[in-house]
C-alpha cells in the first residue's frame, strides 16, 4: 500500500494560551513493503504524526492518501472501518485491555471488522505460537511480562494482515532480547508480506533496518 | 457461560448499584405498606354503607352513632335498592384505650352470620388457617393476622375476651389493613361481651324498657346495595326515608378518610421521592463513572476499528447486565433487611415493609432505564473524543 501525506498540520491548544503547533506541513511518501523510520527528540511530535497518519486523531490541515483513496477526509464511520481493516498499531505502552485475556485481546482486532471468527482464531493461534505467547493466552495483561505483552499486542496489530503498520517506539519498554524479537517481526511484515511500515524509534538498530530514516524537526520531516 | 454473561471488573460497580437500589426498594416497600393500609381502608368504606343509630354512641370502629335497634334494621332493609343489611357490634378490645381512636385499633367485631357479608369488596375474609365463623358458632373467634401474631395465637388456642374464653377457630390471611387487628365473633357473643362491660345496659335491656331486647343491641349495620345501584344515592335515600339513623355516604367517607390520611400520603410521596433520588443518583453515577473509567479501553477499541454504534451497543449491553445485576443485589439486600426487621416487629403484630411485585418490577424497570440512559450519555460523551485523545485521557 502506498501511504502519502501532504502538508499535514496539527496544533494543540494550551490552557488559555495560543495553539502550540506540532506539525507544520509534513510531507511523506512510503511505498508498499518499505519501512520508514521517524526519529527526533522527545516532544518533537513523532507520536502525534503517527496518530494523525493512523487516523487516530484528525489533522488541522493537509491530506492523507492510502493508495488512491483520500482517507483523511472520510467520515467517522468510514475512518473506523479503515482503521480496523487496513491499519495496524503497535504502541510503546502496549495498550492491552486489562479486563481481557491475552487471547481475547488478540481476537479483539477481528471483532469490529466482521471477520469470520473461526478463521480469525486460526490466525491468532498461528501468530501467538510464532511469537511464543500461545501458552499465555488465558492470562490477563497484568500477569504477563513486558516482552509478552508487546508480543501479544503485536499479534493483535497484525491479526487482520493490515497493509499499513504503525509502530510507536515498539521496543521502547523492552530489554535487548525482546526488542530484537519485535523489531524482527516488524521487519518480516514488510519484507515477507509487503506491509508498509512507519516506525517511530530512537533505537539506532531499528532505524538501521529502515529504507528511509526521517527526522521530525520543527514540525517538518527531513531526511536524516 | 456465566463468564460470557458477566463483564469482568464490575464487582464494585454492581455493589454500588446494589446499595442504591436497596435504598430505593426498602423505602419503596415502606411506602407500599402505607399505601396498602390506606387503600385497604378506602376499599372497605367504599364497599358498604355503614349505618348507626342517631346520637353520639360509642364512636368505635367504622360506625359512629347511637344504638341501632332491630326495627331500624328492618326498615333499612325495605328501602329500594338495599340488597342486604348485616347487624354489627364493634367494641374496642381494650376499654382503657377505647377513646384513643388510632388507625391500628384492635377491635372485637360481632357480625350477624345469618346475613351474607354485604361489603362488596370483602364478601369473604381470606382465612389462612382453620375456617371462618358459621351462624351456629358460639364462643368461637376468628382473629386477624397481626392480632394472632402479637399473641402467638393459632387455631385451637384459647383467647379470653372479657373474661370469657373463646376458641380460636380461624386465623385470617394478612390483609395489611384493619381486619388484621380484628377479633371476629358472632353477634350474640359480641352482645354478651358488651353487656358484661356496661352494667347500665344490662338494666336497660334486661328490664325491657322501651320495648328493647338483645336484638336491639347493635352498634351499627353494614348495608349492601343491589347491582346497578349507586351507593351514594342509596345512602342518601336511607337517610331520607329512615328516621333516626346516621348514614355514612361511602364517597364522602372515602374523601374524609383520604383527607385524614393526607399526612401519610405526603409522607409516602416524600419516601418515594427520596428513594428515587437515592437509588437514581447512585445507579446513574455508578454506571457513568464505570463507563468513564474505561475511556482508555474505548480509545483502544476505536483504534481497532470499532464504530460509535458498535461501542454504544457494547457499552449498553454491559450497562444493562451490570444494572440488572446491581438491581438483583439491591433487591436481595432490601429483602434481607426488610424481612429481618419485620421478623423483629412481627411479635408486636406489625409489618413495616411490603415487597409487592409491582414494586420489584418498577425497581427493575427503573434500573434498566436509568442504567441505559447513564451509559448512553457517558458513551456519547466519550465518542466525541478521537481515539488518541481517549487513550491519552485514560492512561
Amino acid at each position: 500500500m502506498l501511504l502519502r501525506a501532504v502538508g499535514l498540520a496539527k496544533s494543540y491548544r494550551g490552557a488559555g494560551a495560543e495553539p502550540i503547533p506540532v506539525l507544520r506541513g509534513v510531507d511523506l511518501e512510503v511505498k508498499a513493503g518499505e519501512i520508514a523510520a521517524i526519529v527526533g527528540v522527545s516532544g518533537s511530535g513523532k507520536s502525534t504524526l503517527l496518530s494523525v497518519l493512523g487516523l487516530l486523531e484528525p489533522a488541522d490541515g493537509g491530506e492523507i492518501w492510502l493508495d488512491s483513496e483520500r482517507v483523511s477526509h472520510l467520515g467517522r464511520r468510514a475512518q473506523a472501518r479503515m482503521r480496523g481493516a487496513r491499519i495496524g498499531y503497535v504502541f510503546q505502552s502496549f495498550l492491552l485491555i486489562s479486563r481481557l485475556t491475552a487471547w481475547e485481546n488478540v481476537l479483539l482486532a477481528a471483532r469490529y471488522v466482521g471477520r469470520d471468527r473461526r478463521e480469525a482464531e486460526q490466525e491468532a493461534l498461528r501468530l501467538m505460537e510464532r511469537l511464543d505467547v500461545l501458552h499465555r493466552r488465558g492470562h490477563y495483561p497484568a500477569q504477563l511480562s513486558g516482552g509478552e505483552q508487546q508480543r501479544v499486542a503485536f499479534c493483535r496489530a497484525v491479526l487482520n494482515s493490515p497493509p499499513l503498520l504503525l509502530a510507536d517506539e515498539p521496543a521502547g519498554n523492552l530489554d535487548e532480547d525482546h526488542a530484537r524479537v519485535i523489531l524482527g517481526e516488524i521487519r518480516a511484515q514488510a519484507r515477507e508480506r509487503g506491509t508498509t511500515v512507519i516506525l517511530v524509534t530512537h533505537r539506532a538498530e531499528a532505524a538501521a533496518e529502515a529504507d528511509h530514516v526521517l527526522r521530525l524537526q520543527g514540525g517538518r520531516l527531513e531526511p536524516s | 457461560m456465566l463468564r460470557a454473561l458477566w463483564p469482568r471488573g464490575y464487582l464494585f460497580t454492581v455493589l454500588g448499584i446494589a446499595v442504591g437500589m436497596a435504598g430505593l426498594v426498602s423505602l419503596g416497600a415502606m411506602a407500599e405498606r402505607i399505601t396498602r393500609f390506606i387503600d385497604g381502608g378506602d376499599r372497605f368504606v367504599l364497599g358498604q354503607i355503614s349505618v348507626a343509630g342517631e346520637g353520639m354512641g360509642m364512636g368505635t370502629g367504622f360506625t359512629a352513632g347511637g344504638l341501632l335497634p332491630a326495627a331500624k334494621i328492618a326498615e333499612i332493609a325495605h328501602v329500594p335498592g338495599v340488597a342486604a343489611v348485616q347487624a354489627q357490634v364493634m367494641l374496642p378490645l381494650s376499654t382503657t384505650t377505647s377513646h384513643f381512636l388510632t388507625l391500628t385499633q384492635e377491635l372485637i367485631l360481632g357480625i350477624d352470620l345469618s346475613v351474607p357479608m354485604p361489603n362488596r369488596h370483602y364478601r369473604a375474609l381470606p382465612v389462612r388457617a382453620g375456617r371462618f365463623l358459621r351462624p351456629d358458632d358460639r364462643r368461637a373467634v376468628v382473629v386477624g393476622a397481626d392480632f394472632a401474631a402479637s399473641r402467638g395465637l393459632a387455631v385451637g388456642g384459647t383467647l379470653p375476651l372479657g373474661s370469657l374464653p373463646f376458641t380460636v377457630i380461624g386465623v385470617l390471611d394478612k390483609t395489611l389493613t384493619a381486619p388484621d387487628r380484628f377479633a371476629i365473633v358472632s353477634i350474640e357473643d359480641a352482645r354478651d361481651l358488651w353487656l358484661r362491660r356496661d352494667p347500665l345496659l344490662v338494666q336497660v335491656f334486661g328490664s325491657g324498657a322501651g320495648g328493647l331486647g338483645r336484638r336491639d343491641l347493635n352498634s351499627g349495620a353494614a348495608v349492601g346495595w343491589a347491582p346497578g345501584v349507586d351507593p351514594d344515592t342509596l345512602a342518601r335515600r336511607i337517610q331520607a326515608e329512615v328516621r333516626g339513623v346516621n348514614v355514612t355516604i361511602p364517597g364522602e367517607l372515602s374523601r374524609l378518610l383520604r383527607t385524614s390520611t393526607a399526612f401519610f400520603s405526603a409522607l409516602l410521596f416524600g419516601i418515594g421521592a427520596l428513594g428515587l433520588v437515592i437509588g437514581g443518583l447512585s445507579l446513574s453515577n455508578t454506571v457513568t463513572a464505570a463507563v468513564f473509567e474505561r475511556i482508555r479501553d474505548f480509545g483502544i477499541k476505536r483504534a481497532l476499528g470499532a464504530t460509535d454504534l458498535q461501542l454504544l451497543g457494547e457499552v449498553l449491553g454491559e450497562a444493562l447486565r451490570v444494572s440488572v445485576g446491581g438491581c438483583a443485589g439491591g433487591v436481595a439486600l432490601a429483602l434481607a433487611l426488610g424481612f429481618s426487621v419485620d421478623a423483629r416487629v412481627f411479635r408486636e403484630g406489625q409489618q413495616l415493609f411490603l415487597f409487592s411485585p409491582r414494586l420489584l418490577l418498577f425497581a427493575l424497570g427503573f434500573a434498566l432505564l436509568l442504567g441505559t440512559l447513564a451509559a448512553g450519555y457517558a458513551t456519547l460523551r466519550i465518542a466525541r473524543l478521537s481515539p488518541a485523545e481517549a487513550i491519552r485521557r485514560g492512561s
